[in-house]
């Protein structure tokens, strides 16, 4: 079993940015995203987000299913919250006073009587809550495909986490090719045995105990095998002072214009949180005026 | 609470690493099979791995497995990367590693339960740290909240720890004498 990174190197303007300028930038445009519910205000963030997304070039038959899958979960999330009341949305919807736009039959069984209603508040709720979400998914979907897998550890070290918990992140990387080496290996040695892992008989609970024969035998190899990567490093005295770190990455003056657009804007948003600006959704005079 | 458990020395950093690219690798190698689910519940063996890797190594090492764990699976799957899931698998890493040492010996049935109940214990409270973060991030309703994200991600993980971990942790105990633990 090969395992394949989604990660390709490009020439774009995204990729030549340096790793943590992009961690920075989605973790501000995460702040931004949860701070409003405002249509005038989600929608150049969205947008914003799209276009970053573009300027990735990540090549559509590599992205389209995680694109595909993430859309139709957003779509399904927003008008299953709305069927079930929507009360985490902000105040014009907890207390939705707005005018009724559509009204489904009612349904009537004895003396209850029940009228699916869609206000425009609701509306205009559902439209920001979808933009919100989607505009988070397209800054993140992008992450694995244009960050180099080698580079999760460096980065994360010099944003400031201590060396050995960034160590176990460049470790965790570069055993991905080994472990599921060992997993293809388990599942056709397994199945040399007679073991059929989609056979569908049997209750869950049979079913899912049947995954032990791959499972059992890959973990606890790794954890054995751990001993002799600990002796190695051990022996190298990890450890007992500062690390250095064969790739060290460096801002360009790009990197630092971002960075610092990046938090001034999330400084900026949570200020306009705090006040409560563009924080409640905007009902269009012509939606309104649909409502009659 | 025993102090030891939150040593964070060469061998943590190793486990942490073996248990985060397992976690990863392993949710992939299971988008690729086919695996047994009930109504919208989705089963993720991954989370037997996690969980035995708390039991085993500590707080540290459960934490960082499913930290970056679920960041890696992320990579590999190329969904993107969610901070909220991603700390919510620690914590469900994390809360198992608080039990490691209560338990002396794996293959006993009193700490094997001890290991399922601290795994679920795990599983209860990571996962409902990232479906209610979800209602700040997306906005969602907490019905949506419970019923979508929190009730099919726990009940999904509470069967593969209650059938996966004590196989797991019996096959780790023949091993665990080796490793000068």
């Amino acid at each position: 079993m090969l395992v394949t990174w989604k990660y390709r190197p490009r020439d774009t303007f995204i990729q030549r940015l340096d790793p943590r300028t992009r961690i920075i930038m989605l973790a501000c445009m995460v702040v931004a995203f949860t701070v409003f519910w405002d249509l005038r205000v989600v929608l150049p963030l969205a947008a914003l987000s799209f276009a970053l997304f573009g300027l990735a070039r990540i090549e559509w038959r590599d992205v389209k299913r995680a694109v595909l899958f993430i859309s139709a979960f957003a779509i399904i999330l927003v008008i299953v919250n709305a069927i079930l009341g929507a009360r985490g949305a902000p105040p014009s919807v907890r207390a939705d006073v707005s005018p009724v736009v559509w009204q489904s039959p009612e349904i009537v069984i004895g003396s209850w009587h029940w009228a699916f209603r869609i206000t425009a508040a609701r509306i205009m709720f559902m439209i920001s809550q979808l933009l919100r979400f989607l505009g988070m998914a397209f800054m993140a979907i992008p992450i694995p495909y244009t960050l180099d897998p080698e580079l999760y550890g460096a980065t994360f070290r010099q944003l400031g986490v201590p060396d050995k918990p960034s160590y176990s992140i460049d470790l965790a990387f570069r055993l991905v090719p080994t472990l599921a080496r060992d997993f293809g290996i388990t599942i056709d040695a397994q199945r040399a045995r007679g073991y059929e892992l989609d056979k569908v008989k049997g209750g869950l609970f049979e079913r899912i105990r049947r995954l032990a024969p791959i499972i059992v035998p890959v973990v606890i190899q790794s954890i054995v095998d751990g001993e002799e990567i600990i002796d190695a490093m051990e022996l190298r005295g990890f450890g007992v002072g500062k690390r250095t770190w064969t790739r060290h990455l460096h801002y360009r003056p790009v990197d630092y214009a971002i960075i610092a657009v990046g938090l001034v804007f999330a400084v900026v948003c949570t200020l306009m949180g705090l006040l409560q600006i563009a924080a409640d959704v905007w009902l269009p005079p012509l939606l309104l005026s649909l409502a009659g | 609470m025993d102090k030891s458990i939150w040593k964070f020395g060469t061998r943590e950093v190793v486990y942490a690493a073996i248990g985060a690219a397992l976690y990863g690798v392993l949710s992939w190698v299971t988008n690729i099979f086919p695996l047994p689910s009930a109504g919208n519940v989705s089963f993720r063996p991954a989370v037997a791995v996690l969980a035995l890797f708390g039991v085993a190594f500590g707080p540290w090492v459960g934490l960082l497995s499913g930290l970056v764990g679920n960041t890696l699976g992320d990579a590999l799957t190329g969904w993107g990367l969610y901070w909220n899931w991603s700390v919510g698998n620690g914590l469900m890493g994390m809360i198992p590693g608080l039990a490691v040492s209560m338990i002396t010996a794996y293959n006993k049935p009193r700490d094997m339960g001890i290991g399922v109940g601290w795994s679920l214990g795990g599983a209860l409270v990571g996962m409902a740290f990232a479906s209610l973060t979800e209602m700040m991030v997306s906005g969602i309703d907490l019905n949506t909240a419970l019923v979508g994200y929190l009730t099919p991600a726990f009940l999904g993980n509470a069967v593969i720890i209650i059938i996966l971990l004590p196989i797991l942790m019996i096959a780790y105990n023949s091993v665990a004498g080796r490793l000068g633990r």
